[in-house]
């Protein structure tokens, strides 16, 4: 946050006279690394998808985006007691071919062959089809529902505010959270706003109320979005809130991830990875158990 | 480290039980060399017996001694900007004589830069000192019009800068934390204005800048890179003067002058940012996106001295500057302030023992504080940082005879660290962050230093510092968990006083000259140091958020050795001085974050958790061309450097380059005296780029679980995704060469009565060079189409800014 209001003043001082300009930069070739997402929620089968690192200033376009899935992979999960593996499904939206997309269901039924269950370690492994092996652990936490939920408008906008909530953290340290919402009719998924995460190291055993602004797709170019409406909720619109509890490695990722993104370039800031709880490639593999609430904004 | 001690006393007792002998019949001349019309002590001013053609220099409080058969001598006396007087003396016993110089200037300005004896470059045992006569920076051309020592030191060769129109810099490859500076002995700890862009010392109010890069003698120690040491003006002894300016960024005014006339002086001196007055109504509209913004800075010195008797003179000195920036948003009632800044007070009294025993004894206290506080509906969060110290020195200066100039005394401090700490509130709930952390240590130090001409040709200069430091509680060492940070496994509890982690070292300093002629000798330096506090920084420029730590259990001093030979070399006269050195310098211990730490992660814990640690080194070759006399004057200075660092935790193992490792290091000053109305300067410098991480590569990671099964069963695909980088190796890129081009011209009126005015008139990077400031990445197009790329983008902070500073003295 700090580091924010730096930027700030430099931005102002630069004001003054700063420019900027295109520039191009030649980096060394690279060797590219297996991505992984592995995603294990409360209730659902878990699932995993494999792409492939590039270089960074390639263009982004559907050619790249088709060379990235990693095919053919041979990927497990285990709870301890069962091993599964994986089926490839090949999925595809607009036509693009999204591929590298593995889930914990039966490839005949379609039946899921693990669900995941609050408070079990599941260990991940994979081999993909040119030999490279990775493995993760991660933990699905128990569930800590929030104690409530409302809206509050803020102070002088009439019809504008943001969710709040309280929660009660447990007495043990190590609970870290993460925040999603959607509005019903208007979001299609469960967005996250930038600082979505947070553990309890300073508020163990603490109850406390604490709000959230609604969260954005990155470069989202609709109106409402760069309007005054925009990080504000708005009366008359239904919240769906998904509060989940997440493996410490979770928490860090995305502090990490946010980070790296919101300190883009800037001098303050020494380039760092984000932490990655994948042993042989970048990704994660992530936990999350979610509990529900609606808030009706009025 | 006995056996250097030991070495140290023994060198010592025989060279100046030899020189005791020769005493027998001896006698001194001593006394304080002076401005004759302000009454200001010259410091370094050269006293030359021509006889013998042998000298001393004036210490930093003017005095001299030196003690020689009975005798008739002539005696010489100069200091650059000032006639030149010489006096015959006919010396039959102990006599006092204080010298007072006549300045070149009331009728003919002669502006020359850097002030030395004329041929001190080739006679002192010297390597990497220069010293700065203030009045004489002035001239030169500055950004904004906002004259500033420490930027006018980056132009010498082996002193880096930390980046456009940053006054923190870099010397022989060691980090900012390594430099010692001093304003009349206090030790200022952060010494910059708004985010670096200036430095704190009001040049109205210095007297004089000295900068030691290598060879540091023993009296000084606690850093590795380099000394520079700032003395304020004592106040006019004689008559009453005020100064001022007004400038684009600050207005300035000193006040100076007798309380009784030639006993006791004061000083007095303000200066003060406006560009808060300008960020309101009426000149910002309130519903500006820059309204709610303010920042101010200020800077207050103010310094009275006392002539008790003869023998005894006071001084009091004090130092106090904040910056304030304040942000308010009318809209989300978010608010922000972030107040910092320096404090240092310094009393000191100077005693002559007799005419060959120099004593001054200092008790200084100074205070470093940081504070952001934020806040916004039921919100409350505030960090605070800082450090202070209680100091107290003896200094003793011993001139036994002319072969001699001996230095010992001893220092204490005490010092309390107070790392990052935040508090934070929401309505009634206080968060838990823990107590206030603070670090308390002794630091302590003896020392003995000796200049001795063994031969005509062969100086030496020796000496041995002797450092402790003991870090002591009260403390609480949170033991980590090494696979769960910020779960601790024990805390260790130390009750106040009781001793956490102490360390005892000798740092040998040795330095000599050869002389191969009247014109030319040879140098060589072998030093050690160890720096006992330290700052680990988050980002690669400096900030007042940057923290001091202490050595304690676990963080080692730093420890660094450095070896250096020049060959120096005057021609046509003196006219000319050039210099080559090269050195080699180590450092052990050397500090920085983990990988990917944040500020966070020091709250509620021991910051030094945090901390890697190890080595790094320099070398490189530094050449120097310098004209300080004549209407054409000035420098040019070239640095060949390498700057390495390596550590277990970062980069894999592997060495890097140092963000500041700059193979090569230009820098060109001319000022041009053309006529009593205008003066001319030009600075041009250059400088191969900082050492930059770039991403090497990409990856995509959806910002949640891309399937979404809300409780009604809705399912919708998550299409937010981040485009992350990933890293490989660290400083591998290089950003574009720095350079740039500033000139100036000065325009003096004619005196009239006794007011004169100035008009400055600058442009900063005359030809417009884009140096690069930072670099980002700019996601461009639409993916949908094919033709999104990432784009780099260069910020430059600078274009062409012309300035003018308008100065007054009456």
């Amino acid at each position: 946050m700090m580091k924010k209001y730096f930027i700030l003043i430099i931005a102002c001082i630069a004001m003054i006279s700063s420019c900027e300009k295109n520039i191009e930069l030649d980096l060394p070739p690279i060797d590219q690394k297996v991505v992984v997402e592995g995603y294990v929620e409360n209730g659902l089968p878990p699932y995993v998808i494999l792409s492939k690192t590039e270089p960074y200033f390639d263009p982004i376009g559907q050619n790249t985006i088709n060379n990235l899935p990693v095919r053919g992979a041979l990927v497990y999960i285990s709870n301890g007691i069962d091993t599964v593996q994986l089926t490839e499904l090949d999925t595809s939206i607009n036509g693009v071919s999204l591929g590298g997309f593995y889930v914990a269901l039966d490839s005949v039924t379609f039946l899921p062959t693990m669900i995941g269950t609050p408070g079990t370690t599941y260990s991940l492994n994979i081999i993909t089809a040119a030999g490279e092996q990775l493995s993760s652990i991660a933990k699905l936490p128990m569930p800590i529902p929030l104690d409530s939920t409302w809206f509050k408008v803020q102070e002088d906008l009439d019809s504008l505010g943001w969710a709040w909530a309280r929660l009660s953290d447990p007495d043990t340290l190590g609970n870290a959270y993460r925040w999603f919402a959607k509005r019903l009719n208007k979001d299609d998924f469960f967005i996250a706003p930038i600082g979505s995460i947070f553990e309890d190291r300073f508020i163990n055993g603490r109850s406390f109320n604490f709000p959230y602004n609604r969260g954005t797709i990155q470069n989202s170019e609709a109106e409402e979005d760069n309007n005054e409406e925009a990080d504000y909720y708005k009366k008359g619109d239904t919240i769906v809130v998904k509060f989940c509890t997440i493996d410490f490695a979770t928490y860090e990722f995305w502090r990490d991830a946010e980070n790296q993104v919101s300190s883009n370039g800037s001098p303050f800031a020494v380039p760092s990875n984000v932490k990655s709880n994948i042993a042989g490639g970048r990704g994660l593999f992530a936990t999350y158990t979610a509990s529900f609430d609606t808030i009706i904004a009025n | 480290m006995k056996y250097y001690l030991l070495l140290a006393i023994g060198l010592f007792l025989f060279s100046t039980s030899v020189s005791a002998q020769e005493n027998l019949k001896k006698v001194t001349v001593s006394g304080y060399v002076n401005d004759s019309t302000s009454g200001e002590a010259l410091i370094g001013a050269a006293i030359y017996i021509k006889e013998m053609q042998k000298g001393t220099n004036a210490n930093a409080y003017g005095f001299f001694s030196l003690t020689l058969n009975p005798g008739k001598y002539t005696l010489i006396v100069n200091y650059i900007g000032f006639r030149e007087q010489v006096m015959e003396i006919d010396l039959q016993s102990d006599k006092k004589l204080d010298v007072d110089l006549l300045p070149n200037g009331i009728e003919k300005k002669e502006v020359v830069i850097v002030a030395e004896r004329k041929d001190k470059n080739v006679q002192s045992t010297d390597m990497g000192r220069v010293e700065l006569e203030v009045d004489k920076i002035k001239s030169l051309p500055a950004l904004l019009g906002e004259v500033d020592i420490l930027k006018t030191l980056q132009l010498l060769p082996g002193v880096q800068n930390a980046g456009e129109g940053n006054s923190g810099f870099y010397v022989r490859g060691g980090g900012p934390d390594q430099n010692l500076i001093l304003l009349d002995e206090g030790v200022v700890y952060n010494a910059s204005h708004l985010f670096g862009f200036f430095s704190v010392f009001n040049p109205d109010a210095v007297k004089n800048v000295t900068l030691i890069k290598g060879g540091m003698p023993a009296q000084y120690g606690g850093r590795l890179a380099s000394v520079v040491d700032i003395s304020m003006k004592d106040g006019n002894q004689k008559k009453f003067k005020a100064s001022g300016g007004i400038g684009y960024i600050a207005s300035r005014l000193t006040l100076e002058g007798p309380i009784v006339k030639d006993k006791s002086s004061f000083m007095i001196s303000g200066r003060r940012t406006f560009i808060d007055l300008f960020l309101r109504e009426p000149f910002i509209k309130s519903d500006s996106r820059l309204a709610g913004n303010s920042y101010y800075f200020y800077d207050l010195n103010a310094k009275v001295n006392y002539t008790l008797s003869p023998k005894d003179r006071l001084f009091l000195s004090g130092y106090f500057g904040r910056d304030v920036f304040n942000f308010k948003s009318a809209d989300t009632g978010f608010k922000v302030r972030i107040p910092w800044g320096n404090a240092t007070t310094s009393l000191r009294w100077n005693h002559l023992f007799n005419d060959q025993l120099f004593m001054n004894t200092s008790i200084i206290f100074n205070d470093y504080k940081f504070e952001f506080g934020a806040s916004q509906q039921e919100f409350d969060f505030r960090i605070f940082s800082g450090i202070r110290d209680y100091n107290a020195k003896i200094d003793l200066n011993w001139f036994p005879n002319i072969l001699h100039n001996v230095k010992f005394g001893g220092n204490y401090i005490y010092h309390r660290f107070t790392p990052t700490n935040a508090y934070a509130r929401s309505g009634d709930v206080v968060f838990d962050l823990g107590e206030v952390t603070r670090f308390y240590a002794h630091d302590a130090a003896l020392y003995l230093n000796d200049e001795w001409d063994v031969t005509e040709k062969f100086r030496v200069n020796a000496g041995v510092r002797a450092s402790y430091f003991a870090h002591v509680g009260p403390f609480s060492r949170y033991v980590e968990d090494p696979s769960f940070p910020g779960k601790f496994l024990d805390t260790i509890d130390y009750a106040q006083g009781r001793k956490v982690a102490d360390y005892l070292n000798a740092e040998p300093r040795f330095s000599m000259r050869y002389e191969l002629n009247k014109s030319s000798s040879v140098k060589a330096s072998f030093t050690q140091n160890y720096q006992y506090i330290h700052i680990a920084s988050f980002g690669s420029v400096s900030l007042p958020t940057d923290v001091w730590v202490p050595s304690t259990d676990k963080v080692k001093p730093q420890f660094g050795t450095q070896y250096s030979l020049g060959y120096f070399k005057n021609l046509k006269d003196n006219m000319y001085e050039t210099s080559v050195e090269v050195y080699y310098k180590e450092m052990k211990n050397q500090i920085d974050y983990e990988e990917g730490a944040t500020p966070d992660g020091d709250v509620r814990n021991n910051p030094d958790n945090n901390f890697v640690f190890g080595k790094g080194w320099s070398y490189g070759a530094e050449f120097f061309v310098k004209k300080s006399m004549g209407k054409l004057n000035g420098w040019i200075g070239y640095t060949l450097s390498y700057t390495k660092r390596k550590f277990p935790d970062l980069n894999q193992g592997r060495t890097f380059s140092a963000k500041y490792d700059r193979r090569h290091d230009a820098s060109l000053v001319v000022v041009y005296d053309h006529s009593k109305k205008w003066t001319f300067g030009l600075t041009w410098v250059y400088a191969t780029g900082d050492a930059l991480t770039l991403p090497a590569e990409r990856y995509f990671m959806s910002a949640g679980p891309p399937v979404n099964i809300d409780q009604s069963g809705q399912v919708g695909v998550n299409n937010n995704f981040y485009i992350l980088s990933g890293f490989d190796k660290r400083n591998d890129f290089r950003q574009k060469a720095f350079h740039r081009l500033d000139i100036s011209a000065t325009l003096r009126s004619q005196k009239q009565r006794n007011y004169e005015t100035e008009w400055v008139f600058a442009v900063y990077n005359f030809y417009g060079r884009q140096n690069p400031y930072f670099i980002y990445f700019d996601v461009q197009g639409n993916s949908q189409d094919g033709n999104q790329k990432v784009q780099a983008k260069q910020v430059s902070l600078f274009s062409v800014i012309p300035s003018v500073t308008y100065n007054f003295k009456f």
